[in-house]
């Protein structure tokens, strides 16, 4: 603790109590940490994170057994258009090979 | 300060603990709605006979692995790249190689063409992606007017553009994904939450809005959201790297194939993984997928040279194309639905219809 107050320049003496209590949960709580900048990394990823969180946690969802039933709807709406579903004659696809043709 | 930045009985410990909280909440939540399997819904729905899908062009031209390719709206013309650094623009018709652009690097990892169709975009090893524009005279050197448009600080896995020929989405081995302006080069947008590199992405149907998804090596699939950046939903139930992730064709859901042998289908509506697609036999690496046009099929590509059809909906296999001798890099249905073009890596493209 003695450690964080020295390397600190613009420390406020009227701040002592409240960083006190602070350095002393941060110096308990976690391993000692080497640099000033891996700390404030480690909590600006963990802030990060937890914003990340709450926005995917807050989303509407639907239930499977609806989304089940859209996707077989798509399906079904679209898979006579579906050429390599239902398979489409010859004449139809210019990849398959057609009977030869004369070229004039 | 060491402190800075830490609001009042904030610590590092009682953020860990609200990610902790947080993770077990939208696991409960998804929970919550999973009351019945895919599989289940879709026991009434017919069983897919073996499709009658073969072999019709065999694509020789390139003297190295084929690492990607992409169709032409058009649905004739195609673009592939590969390892020796050559870009081939093909008539899937007629064979006829149309355009031919050597680049500098090796690995030209990703490709794809301009909707308008006067254009291809390709890029790799170089850690850029460039935009060239196909020029009619069949003697120009198209390397020449080849334009760099985004730049990352790692390889260059995918890129893909977005409704128009003036936007370019890529994603990178440096992490980011990154929405580029043709014109100016400018980077327009960036996207950053994987923690590893981005293999893939995928632009959602143009009806559906401005998203995209990515998978990458973290096993994370993001959906993000293009206009402001912020990643919206994320899926991790892969056990290994993402290789490749498509869209569904109504933008509800996608499907991704990862080294860990398996394709998995999320819904986007439901929050969560719905499918799995496995199989003891299956031991190889999935490392690419598309859907058929009405979505009932996924064709997957694997590091075992076959092409697997899965059911969508009852989660079965349908049918194994054989015929590459080499691990499969790319597939892609054709626009109209017609085909689907396989690249590999030995050295062709096959065409199967």
């Amino acid at each position: 603790m003695q450690n964080l107050l020295c390397t600190n320049p613009s420390f406020s003496p009227v701040l002592i109590h409240n960083f006190s209590l602070l350095s002393f949960i941060y110096s308990v709580a976690l391993p000692r940490m080497s640099s000033k900048a891996h700390s404030s990394n480690n909590i600006a990823h963990a802030r990060r994170t937890v914003q990340q969180l709450r926005i995917e946690a807050s989303i509407e969802r639907i239930k499977v057994s609806k989304a089940s039933a859209d996707l077989m709807n798509y399906c079904s709406e679209h898979a006579r258009n579906d050429p390599l579903l239902m398979g489409i004659p010859a004449s139809d696809n210019p990849f398959k090979d057609k009977k030869p043709c004369t070229i004039l | 300060m060491a402190c800075q930045g830490l609001q009042k009985g904030e610590t590092l410990a009682s953020l860990k603990r609200e990610c902790d909280n947080l993770k077990k909440k939208l696991e409960e939540e998804r929970g919550k709605l999973n009351d019945v399997e895919l599989h289940q819904v879709a026991e009434k729905t017919e069983v897919l006979g073996a499709l009658s899908v073969k072999t019709r062009r065999v694509l020789k031209g390139h003297g190295n692995k084929v690492l990607c390719m992409d169709w032409c709206k058009d649905r004739r013309r195609l673009v592939s790249s590969s390892q020796d650094g050559k870009v081939i623009v093909w008539d899937a018709f007629t064979l006829n190689k149309e355009h031919g652009i050597t680049l500098p690097c090796t690995w030209v990892m990703a490709c794809a063409y301009a909707p308008s169709g006067c254009a291809v975009a390709c890029g790799g090893l170089d850690n850029k992606c460039s935009v060239v524009p196909l020029s009619l005279d069949k003697t120009e050197n198209l390397a020449a007017k080849k334009k760099s448009v985004a730049m990352h600080t790692n390889y260059v896995s995918g890129c893909t553009f977005t409704n128009s020929d003036m936007q370019l989405l890529t994603c990178s081995g440096d992490g980011t994904c990154a929405l580029w302006d043709v014109e100016s080069g400018q980077l327009l947008q960036s996207f950053h939450g994987h923690t590893a590199d981005v293999l893939s992405l995928d632009l959602a149907p143009s009806e559906t809005g401005n998203t995209f998804v990515s998978g990458g090596c973290d096993k994370k699939a993001n959906v993000w959201d293009m206009r402001s950046g912020q990643n919206i939903q994320s899926f991790e139930s892969h056990e290994s790297d993402i290789n490749c992730v498509k869209y569904y064709p109504s933008g509800d859901a996608f499907a991704s194939a990862s080294d860990d042998a398996t394709c998995r289908f999320y819904d986007l509506r439901a929050d969560r993984e719905v499918a799995v697609y496995q199989k003891d036999s299956i031991i190889f690496g999935a490392s690419t997928v598309d859907f058929s046009l009405s979505g009932r099929l996924l064709f997957a590509g694997y590091n075992d040279y076959t092409i697997n059809a899965w059911d969508v909906l009852k989660g079965t296999r349908v049918s194994v194309l054989f015929g590459h001798e080499n691990r499969i890099s790319r597939v892609r249905v054709s626009p109209d639905g017609t085909a689907l073009c396989s690249a590999s890596w030995d050295n062709t493209l096959r065409i199967w219809a």
